[in-house]
């Protein structure tokens, strides 16, 4: 009686645990996203969600009575790791190519209209200033 | 537009020691400039509509962007005075931009 009580206590509070994670990383990983570690490391909210299947599959293991919190926190934590694993590991994978930059060489000349509409070449900034060219996929 | 937020503040430090950020992208012109403003970044963007210089540099993601439009690959390239490259990253997975401290550091140590 003592260890079925003990047992079901520890099943909800795991199935809490696993669902304060879950629901933690997401927000963590979206409020944090300006913060370079944060941002470059996207590969730990699918570590925080691993975890957080895992502890719900214990909670499951140990429910006695009330099932349902348990179950619920693992559907809840193996659907986001499965989304956020494709998320990191598919669909934002960018496919390696050559590049033709090479340190200590010229990159390829261009030019391009400016918000102005002015044309702006690389090739005006040499021997005036050193340049960061940002290459960024967009405003979408 | 994390990758330009990220890049914004601590990049500002570069800017301020007469380094020119060029930030090129195939969005329109008014959109870009309406980003840097809202930034509050004095970027010069620059329009690459067709994506002819981001493939020229061999940073085209083929079918990366919604509808499965060709989009740039994130590269972040330090350019010295004399034009030459001198630190260059390229992303693999386009949630990750280089670490502003470390565009920094390259842009010192010019």
């Amino acid at each position: 009686m003592t260890t079925d009580f003990g047992a079901k206590g520890s099943s909800g509070w795991l199935a809490a645990l696993s669902v304060g994670l879950a629901i933690g990383a997401v927000g963590a990983y979206a409020l944090l996203l300006r913060v370079a570690i944060v941002r470059n490391h996207p590969e730990g909210y699918v570590v925080a969600f691993a975890l957080a299947t895992a502890l719900a599959a214990l909670a499951v293991v140990r429910a006695r009575a009330r099932r349902w919190p348990a179950w619920l926190a693992l559907g809840l934590s193996s659907l986001l790791l499965v989304a956020g694993a494709w998320f990191n590991f598919v669909v934002a994978r960018v496919p390696e190519a050559p590049t033709a930059l090479r340190v200590g060489e010229r990159p390829p000349d261009f030019t391009l209209p400016d918000a102005a509409g002015r044309p702006v070449s690389l090739a005006d900034y040499r021997g005036e200033k050193p340049v960061v060219l940002v290459f960024y996929r967009g405003y979408w | 537009m994390a990758e330009l937020q990220g890049l914004g503040a601590e990049l500002s430090e570069a800017e301020r020691a007469g380094v020119e950020i060029v930030a090129i992208s195939p969005d329109p012109n008014e959109r870009s400039q309406k980003v840097a403003e809202g930034l509050r970044l004095g970027y010069r963007f620059l329009a690459d509509r067709d994506l002819a210089v981001t493939r020229r540099y061999g940073l085209v993601h083929p079918g990366g962007g919604p509808d499965g439009r060709d989009v740039p690959r994130p590269a972040t390239v330090v350019l010295d005075r004399d034009g030459v490259v001198r630190w260059f990253s390229v992303s693999r997975n386009y949630q990750v931009r280089p670490d502003p401290a470390d565009v920094l550091r390259a842009v010192r140590a010019l």
